[in-house]
């Protein structure tokens, strides 16, 4: 049986294949994740709709494959007859990118499955085209347009009947163009932070023994949006501490009818609540710069983002509606998003809208830290772990249990000041949570 | 005297050069069009396409009134008055000609009538009835055009040897005429003095008869020569000629060897044109010639002379007024800044015999000759209903096609209006269509224009007026 791509959200348009994690021979399980799409900056597994062994792979990585198009043939599958078939013959090997004159075929079939291929079926990128090759068909008005803008039309297998290039392969060839140029310039810029080209690799095992590790195609994403965030946007980053004495206690007691429940109510949950209540009297920190219209789009909506640590590196899957759900929610919420991030099935739709980030080291332990704000979003908040601390209390020093918290911004949009009353209420948040608040 | 001033001076005023002075005008430019002759037109219309159509037409009238008695209808024979056929044609002529003056006046293309001269590669001295002018240019057009070819064995200054030029005006129906060349001028003016009452005797050096078309092409051609001329001669020579009296003595050698002379009343030289570049001082500019002395041009029209122009005959290739109009519109685009050339455009070809044969793209033999891949598909118009109907089944159509792509290289057509139907091929050709999408593409019932599609069909078999037979 073929496995095709399902609706990961979003529904229309295609993405770049990221990764692609299983190859002929593999034995696959239903809803193990077979590949990674490249979506809106982040790198979406894809699960497999049904178990069995690879007999096929449709997809390497860089096409670009929309709902629907083949990924994979499953043997053992389903319907066993329809693997048989697509899994039989040479027909596998791709297009040959060969000369445009005898290429127009392939290129002509593949056109069934709508830019389920390489551009580079329709397109020739061989440097040097040979001068004496004739001219695919065209009509006169293509061929001035071509001549025009200097595209050399040889470049272009047209889709029309017998290879002729119409006026709509020559928008697309540009596109493409276009498309590359950019692309190549990003990966340049990407390549240029870690890896500078004009500086040769440094030979580490001069110094001792290494052992090396291609960067997934996840780390490159999280590698990219980190250099641009902190890059692009001017960051202030406000610390405080926050005692949490009294809050962990009634957290302990009420924590038994949580479990009841099949849940957890941890510190993220009330730390969630206090956000939600903050970000209320503070609009400007649950909002976005529209650099184009240099407008500030105040959202109506708390979906807060939460940064899940996984095996493969950082992931922010988001709650929805945050300020709508019950503690219960929200932790059953938490609990199924982390499970989720873990096991890789977590959809790009799922990582998507957020409006405010919280980044919570507790857990792990650590102090203060400094996150890196989620562009498009203003601010995020950083939890480190809880630690019972000398305080002050009406003139003694007593231990209490103090919540370190620092909030990075936005300094083009928010103010230190502002950042300050936002910090204070914040914590005054915390304190304002009562048994009431929590209890189911 | 200040010289005058002129953006864009065209010199010569045939299909090519107006073409190139009004579209010179439309796109802003401020043009001067030289003219050695009287009127405007060129060979075109006053000494070729035109009056030879008219001619025919009038011909082909009298032919066919005779081919009528099997279907009941019986003319008596034709009474011919030279001198009303001769007004008439010229009343088309003068029509023509007085109409591109007055399309000439609405652009304000200034017409100056006289000889052009290059003094150097921005002066051009015209010699006029008014005297000498001086015109001072940015760009010149060269469309000087080209004139009969008379070899000067054949050229004795008698008026009863012709060229094309003077066999159009009729000045009498010889009663025996020699035609030399059996190419599309031999043929055609050929036809019409054969039906005027003329015997024809045709002789052609080469094996066959309008060489360039193919051959399947030229047989509904070659029999109506074989019934209406008296002879037609192939890989036969003409090497001598002298004035006999009022005859001309031809002495002719024929293809096993013998030579015998011969009288006629007149002779018709139609052995291919020559270019006509002579005097326009052409040594005086940089412009360069062939070694037949063509205009050299790049694919952009332009002459080693940067701001020199030539197109149409005077440039060579094929001599046919639409290539000149378009190499027209070329110049000019380059002139105006246009990225514009020759872009391996399509140039129909029509022999307006009886029947016609008309062909656009490569040809049979020629993809022979240079080992092409093609398949040809014909349709034979015996299957066309509308070829019935017309009384003219002799008519052929045939696709060339590439193999690998099925694309249509070439189209020809030999029949009743074939240079109608030519249109219609050099589109699908131009466009690069295959010949799935003429097969697909409606064409209206009863019409001649079914033959096209049907060849294409034939291509796969299954053209619904054959026999269902895989080509």
């Amino acid at each position: 049986m073929q496995v095709k791509l399902p609706n990961l959200g979003e529904g229309a348009g295609s993405s770049p294949v990221a990764s692609v994690l299983v190859s002929v021979g593999d034995t696959v399980e239903k809803d193990q994740t077979i590949l990674e799409l490249e979506m809106e900056k982040s790198v979406v597994p894809v699960p497999s709709s049904a178990g069995g062994k690879v007999t096929k792979v449709y997809v390497s990585v860089g096409d670009k494959i929309g709902v629907g198009d083949p990924i994979l043939d499953l043997e053992g599958a389903g319907d066993a007859g329809d693997s048989g078939e697509a899994s039989g013959g040479g027909d596998s090997e791709p297009a040959p990118k060969a000369k445009p004159a005898a290429a127009p075929a392939p290129a002509r079939s593949s056109r069934a499955g709508r830019e389920s291929v390489s551009f580079d079926d329709y397109f020739d990128f061989e440097e040097e085209i040979d001068p004496n090759a004739p001219m695919p068909p065209a009509s006169p008005s293509v061929r001035r347009t071509a001549r025009e803008i200097g595209v050399d039309l040889r470049r272009i297998h047209g889709t029309g009947g017998g290879g002729r290039v119409i006026m709509s392969d020559l928008r697309a060839f540009v596109r493409w163009c276009q498309m590359t140029a950019f692309r190549q310039a990003g990966e340049a810029a990407r390549e240029g932070v870690f890896q500078p080209r004009s500086k040769p690799s440094i030979d580490f095992s001069q110094f001792g023994e290494i052992s090396k590790k291609p960067m997934s195609s996840l780390r490159k994403v999280i590698a990219e949006r980190m250099v641009e965030n902190k890059n692009t946007l001017p960051h202030v980053t406000q610390f405080d501490s926050v005692d949490i004495t009294d809050l962990n206690a009634l957290r302990k007691k009420l924590a038994p009818a949580y479990k009841e429940k099949g849940s957890n109510l941890t510190m993220t949950v009330i730390t969630l609540m206090a956000v939600v209540r903050a970000l209320k009297k503070h609009p400007i920190f649950n909002a976005s710069l529209d650099e184009v219209t240099e407008e500030i789009i105040l959202k109506e909506y708390y979906h807060i983002g939460m940064a899940v640590d996984s095996d493969a590196g950082l992931m922010v899957p988001v709650i929805r509606n945050a300020d709508r759900k019950s503690p219960l929610e929200l932790a059953t919420d938490l609990k199924t998003l982390a499970a989720k991030v873990r096991d890789r099935q977590i959809s790009g739709d799922e990582m998507k809208g957020g409006s405010f980030t919280i980044s919570n080291q507790g857990a792990i332990g650590g102090g203060h830290f400094t996150p890196i704000i989620n562009k498009p979003e203003t601010a995020i908040m950083g939890v480190g772990q809880s630690s019972l601390q000398p305080a002050v209390v009406d003139g003694q020093i007593v231990p209490r249990l103090l919540m370190p918290i620092t909030i990075s911004y936005d300094h083009r949009l928010i103010d230190g000041g502002t950042a300050a009353r936002f910090t204070v209420d914040l914590k005054n948040a915390f304190t304002e949570i009562t048994e009431a608040d929590l209890a189911l | 005297m200040d010289p005058i001033k002129a953006q864009v001076v065209v010199i010569g005023g045939g299909p090519g050069g107006y073409a190139a002075a009004f579209y010179a005008a439309d796109q802003g430019k401020q043009v001067i069009l030289i003219e050695k002759d009287e009127k405007l037109g060129g060979v075109c219309l006053n000494r070729g396409c035109i009056p030879s159509k008219a001619l025919l037409h009038a011909s082909k009238m009298i032919h066919e009134a005779r081919e009528s008695a099997h279907r009941g209808i019986t003319f008596g024979e034709p009474t011919i008055d030279l001198e009303k056929l001769r007004n008439w044609k010229n009343s088309i002529l003068n029509k023509l000609s007085s109409g591109i003056v007055g399309l000439a006046k609405s652009r304000n293309v200034e017409v100056m009538h006289g000889r052009g001269h290059f003094e150097d590669s921005h002066t051009l001295r015209v010699e006029s009835s008014e005297g000498q002018k001086y015109i001072s240019f940015e760009h010149a057009i060269i469309a000087t055009g080209s004139r009969a070819a008379l070899p000067r064995v054949f050229d004795l200054g008698n008026p009863r040897i012709m060229t094309s030029r003077a066999a159009l005006e009729v000045e009498e129906v010889p009663e025996e005429l020699l035609v030399i060349g059996g190419g599309y001028i031999g043929m055609e003016l050929g036809s019409v003095y054969s039906i005027l009452g003329s015997k024809v005797t045709l002789v052609e050096a080469l094996p066959a008869l309008i060489a360039a078309a193919d051959p399947d092409l030229v047989r509904p051609v070659a029999k109506f020569a074989e019934e209406n001329f008296k002879e037609v001669r192939l890989n036969t020579k003409i090497t001598s000629m002298s004035t006999k009296g009022a005859k001309i003595k031809v002495g002719v050698e024929f293809p096993d060897g013998e030579k015998r002379d011969e009288l006629y009343d007149r002779v018709l030289v139609s052995v291919g044109r020559v270019p006509a570049n002579g005097e326009l001082g052409l040594e005086n500019t940089r412009v360069e010639l062939d070694e037949k002395g063509f205009i050299k041009v790049n694919e952009r029209q332009q002459t080693r002379d940067s701001n020199i122009y030539a197109i149409g005959d005077c440039v060579g290739g094929l001599m046919l007024a639409h290539k000149a109009s378009k190499e027209a519109r070329i110049a000019v685009e380059v002139i105006t800044g246009q990225d514009s050339l020759w872009d391996n455009f399509m140039v129909p070809a029509v022999v307006f015999t009886d029947p016609e044969i008309a062909w656009v793209g490569i040809t049979e033999q020629e993809a022979r000759k240079e080992g092409k891949k093609v398949k040809v598909a014909k349709f034979p118009w015996s299957a066309s209903g509308r070829a019935l109907t017309y009384d003219r089944t002799d008519g052929l159509t045939k696709i060339i096609v590439e193999e690998e792509s099925e694309r249509i290289l070439g189209i020809g057509i030999v029949g009743h209006g074939a240079g109608e139907l030519i249109g219609e091929a050099t589109l699908a050709v131009e466009m690069g269509a295959t010949v799935r999408d003429v097969a697909e593409t409606i064409h209206a019932h009863p019409t001649l224009s079914e033959t096209i599609m049907e060849s294409a069909e034939a291509f796969f078999g299954h053209a619904t007026h054959l026999a269902g037979k895989k080509h």
